[in-house]
């Protein structure tokens, strides 16, 4: 009898899953699949990736200030958790310096900094996800990535943007606590899912940030944004975020994502 | 005596003068050079930084009314080449309270490199840090630098270098690390010609040169080494860490009554720490055990008695950009009967001192303007020490700080009791290449 009730499931199981099979192309038309995809292309190319990142931080007066830095990212599980390795060269009161994530798709990311001058590795306490990322217009979430559950979706339109077919899709946070926005307006490139341009608005609807992708190219196979920017639209100034060197499915270990690493960098990817 | 403080204190601005001149004149000469050298791929860079501060109180007993007036050039070289690390710090200061006008030190020169896959090796002048504390440390038996961080000094001068051989095994049950100092490194502690400190015998704040602190230091023999050994490990999520420390104390607090003279008494050191994520924040609880080696039974009115000491702390971002935490010391004196029966009526210790601190950091202008404060305060002592600076990052280069250290107490007898006429206010820029 239970080997029949098990039988049964996996039948069932499995002609579900034919059916969502043949649907593929009907479910294009929903927001959420659409906004998951996007976060797997975006977030979660290939299984790991190492680039070279120059941010410019430039103010409302015209101001700039660089960061240069490699990222490592590691994936455990596609659209689970994620581990982030960062070593800065500049400015220069920063080189050296190395900061660890390891993210968690249940929500308690980790966070460490080693700062080389005083040989000191420092877990950091940041519960909110929406403090800059090193003093740019990026906030941690942005650069490790909102999950596309936390939000409801809804598709508003199919339409063009700079030559690109794109879903126009509305996504709302399910929490009410939710502090980063209050609607977020995204457009995904029905060629390969990106996120071609983000529009943040704050609970008076007004637009407070816009994400931009200045530049894709395909990478190893793989479309990748490689010019990035971020506006704040209320103060007037913007980040934008330069990949260069990036390569896919290097193979890079787990290990490296420890305190051992924090203080002895990986060389084989950090000049 | 007018004249005099009057042609002190010109001869003073004239120096500032020098000196202010001196890092405009480098600032300038560098700037040039820092595309072009970044360019080529230079290895060197590092930074320039100019740094005044002056006291508040009138009656400070030191030779100087500032608490700082150098002007410092820190160079960095690395170099990485088969399977090798070489890195080296200098600083070359221009000092004007300091005897040495113009000095430099080798702040770290270290080579590292890994054998049998699993065994990292760090060998020269460095700075170790281990256990949990904020400023406050139990494990941590390396060298500290008190009289720089009372002087506005950046937070890195707190701790100074060791020449050491450190050596950490990572093995699947946890990481093995050992830090060998064959030379016994002492803190550097308020001396009385920067700072004044409360000197018991005389029964007042003392500085200047018939008071400078004379202590008396191990010799540099093989049984006289320092040794720091930390285990540690992860349990689902916390960093769980023991310690052993095998040396001395790093502050002179044991007194030679046939030499008159301060020195450094034997000291073990076990402990254990834990640190993890704890309700949005991360939680830390510390503790150890000081065995004072010279000591053991605790009736020698000369050497520290032993004791035990934890500490817990809890941070988190109260607010965004907003990160606040909190510390509680407590220092447990054992045998204090004993103590207080050997010092004759003369016991200023307590059973238990207890300390509280704590730190707000707030961000402004996207990281641009950052705001920090930093609490010492024991009510069992009855004393504070009170720290903040403003930094203004003026460019990727150029910062600007200003900021304070601020002591009270209701003795000098306690431990930043003794420091309370040195209250100062600094300012510091800073430029980087």
């Amino acid at each position: 009898m239970k080997k029949l009730r098990t039988l049964l499931v996996f039948v069932l199981a499995n002609a579900l899953g034919l059916m969502a099979f043949s649907n593929a192309n009907a479910q294009e038309k929903d927001p959420t699949e659409i906004m998951k995809k996007s976060h797997m292309a975006y977030y979660y190319a290939a299984d790991d990736g190492v680039a070279e990142v120059n941010m410019s931080i430039v103010n409302d007066k015209g101001k700039e200030r660089n960061r240069r830095f490699t990222m490592l990212r590691l994936d455990q599980a596609d659209g689970g958790d994620q581990k982030y390795y960062t070593y800065f060269y500049e400015p220069s009161d920063v080189k050296r310096l190395t900061f660890m994530v390891h993210k968690s798709a249940a929500g308690n990311d980790k966070r460490w900094i080693y700062v080389p001058a005083v040989d000191l590795i420092k877990p950091i306490a940041a519960d909110d996800k929406n403090s800059s990322f090193v003093g740019s217009n990026f906030t941690y979430e942005d650069v490790s990535g909102r999950l596309w559950t936390e939000d409801t979706h809804t598709l508003m339109k199919e339409d063009e943007l700079n030559g690109s077919a794109v879903w126009v899709i509305e996504s709302k946070p399910k929490d009410a606590g939710y502090g980063g926005f209050a609607r977020k307006v995204s457009y995904i490139s029905k060629e390969n899912y990106l996120p071609l341009r983000e529009e943040y608005y704050n609970d008076k609807d007004e637009l407070i940030r816009v994400f931009t992708a200045e530049k894709v190219e395909v990478i190893d196979q793989i479309p990748t944004v490689t010019l990035r920017k971020m506006t704040d639209e209320k103060k007037g100034q913007y980040t934008t975020v330069q990949f260069s060197s990036i390569k896919y499915n290097q193979g890079i270990k787990d290990e490296v994502f420890t305190e051992r690493f924090l203080k002895n960098p990986p060389r084989e990817f950090v000049k | 005596m007018t004249n005099l403080r009057t042609i002190k204190i010109e001869m003073n601005l004239k120096r500032f003068t020098v000196s202010l001149l001196g890092l405009m004149l480098l600032v300038s000469l560098l700037s040039p050079l820092t595309p072009a050298a970044s360019a080529q791929g230079l290895p060197v860079y590092g930074f320039v930084q100019g740094l005044w501060g002056g006291f508040l109180h009138e009656r400070n007993p030191v030779p100087s009314e500032y608490s700082a007036s150098e002007v410092r050039l820190q160079l960095k070289l690395e170099e990485y080449s088969g399977g090798a690390e070489f890195f080296a710090r200098t600083d070359f200061v221009y000092d004007d309270i300091s005897d040495d006008q113009y000095n430099w030190e080798l702040r770290e020169g270290y080579v590292k490199f890994t054998l049998f896959n699993y065994v990292d090796f760090k060998v020269g002048r460095q700075i170790s840090t281990w256990g949990t504390g904020d400023l406050i440390f139990i494990n941590d038996v390396f060298a500290k630098d008190y009289e720089s961080f009372f002087s506005g000094r950046d937070d890195q001068y707190l701790k100074a270098p060791q020449t050491s051989l450190r050596v950490e095994y990572y093995s699947p049950y946890g990481t093995f690390s050992v830090v060998w100092t064959p030379e016994f490194t002492p803190n550097r502690i308020p001396d009385g010609m920067r700072f004044s400190y409360f000197n018991p015998m005389v029964g007042d704040f003392v500085g200047g040169e018939p008071f400078v602190l004379m202590a008396r230091q191990p010799e540099s023999t093989w049984e006289n080494s320092e040794t720091a050994f930390r285990y540690q490990n992860s349990v689902s999520g916390w960093a769980l860490a023991l310690y052993g420390y095998r040396g001395f104390y790093k502050n002179p607090v044991g007194f030679d009554p046939m030499a008159m003279m301060p020195y450094y008494p034997r000291l073990n050191v076990y402990g254990a720490s834990v640190r993890g994520q704890f309700s949005g924040g991360i939680l830390w609880v510390e503790g150890g055990y000081f065995d004072s080696r010279g000591d053991s039974d605790g009736d020698n009115p000369f050497v520290p008695n032993s004791e035990l000491q934890g500490l817990v702390g809890y941070e988190r971002q109260v607010a965004t950009n907003l990160t606040a935490n909190i510390q509680y010391q407590a220092q447990y004196m054992l045998d204090h009967d004993k103590y207080v029966a050997s010092q004759m009526g003369g016991a200023t210790e307590d059973e238990l001192r207890s300390l509280i601190t704590s730190r707000l950091t707030k961000t402004l202008k996207l990281e641009t303007i950052v705001l920090s404060s930093f609490i010492f305060y024991s009510p069992s002592d009855e004393d504070v020490y009170y720290r903040f600076n403003v930094d203004w990052k003026y460019s990727d280069n150029m910062t600007l700080t200003l900021g304070g250290n601020l002591f009270d107490g209701t003795s000098g007898a306690t431990e930043f009791g003794a420091f309370m006429l040195n209250d100062n206010l600094y300012g510091k820029v800073t430029y980087g290449f």
